[in-house]
């Protein structure tokens, strides 16, 4: 995807975005649990990421974490939606509202353990 | 690789609920207004891309898995940029013509069904691109 990305980009143009993944160094339970945990297409590690970017070809590639600001708003999600349970449930079905909420207590258990991560990730289209 | 049609499917499905105030009002709560966000991409977080990018009219921008529009359509009506939405679930597509239409943003957007290993535009047709939580 961001070599299709970067073929669409004009030669000064740049791509920015907020990505969740899995850090790098976890045991092989550690990494199941994350994946387990997160969104459903969360796999890639941390490293990944930015040795994507440059074999795409994108050249001054930054990082900035932005996971305690995952972690608030996975809670806030949460917290909010179990105050509107009522309404919600009969919009969503109980059943899915539900499997939403226990999924958000996944991933915020996940994150405070470290497991998830999400970052800003600004690179630049860099030469032909 | 291509889309998990397990993952389009469940996009699909909550793109297709109904809009209620209890969802308009977590939405305000958690994500700092109503622009159709169901993910982990906060106004201030929208923001910061404005800066990290230098979004300005005339600027061309592509945005990847825009779901309903977020975060494009903001970017487009915060700083006068095009915005081109891309994504694969059609009723979150219809919803975010239908908030640009509202917005008084239809001149200055579209929207274009296609899956983000496979977008059909020409090369160097964008200034810039983003994607919350796409990837």
């Amino acid at each position: 995807m961001l070599r299709a990305c970067r073929r669409l980009l004009r030669p000064a143009g740049k791509i920015a975005f907020y990505t969740i993944f899995i850090p790098s160094g976890l045991s092989p339970s550690e990494y199941r649990r994350a994946a387990r945990s997160g969104p459903a297409a969360v796999t890639s590690q941390r490293r990944e990421q930015g040795h994507l970017l440059r074999s795409a070809g994108f050249t001054r590639i930054e990082e900035t974490d932005v996971t305690e600001a995952f972690l608030r708003t996975t809670r806030a999600w949460l917290e909010a939606r179990s105050r509107y349970a009522g309404e919600l449930s009969e919009a969503e079905g109980e059943a899915p509202f539900r499997d939403r909420q226990r999924r958000y207590r996944l991933q915020a258990g996940a994150i405070e353990a470290g497991l998830l991560r999400r970052s800003l990730f600004v690179a630049a289209r860099g030469p032909q | 690789m291509a889309p998990d049609k397990k993952i389009v499917s469940r996009f699909q499905d909550r793109y297709s609920l109904p809009v209620t105030d209890a969802a308009l009002a977590v939405e305000r709560e958690v994500i700092g207004a109503n622009v159709g966000a169901s993910g982990y991409a906060t106004v201030a977080q929208a923001d910061a891309l404005i800066r990290r990018l230098s979004l300005q009219p005339g600027t061309r921008l592509l945005d990847v898995g825009a779901g309903k529009g977020w975060p494009g359509l903001y970017l487009a009506q915060r700083t006068g940029c095009d915005v081109v939405l891309t994504d694969i679930p059609a009723p979150g597509l219809a919803a975010a013509a239908r908030r640009a239409r509202e917005q008084d943003l239809a001149n200055r957007s579209s929207v274009v069904r296609a899956a983000a290993e496979q977008l059909p535009f020409r090369p160097g047709t964008f200034d810039a691109i983003v994607h919350t939580d796409t990837l």
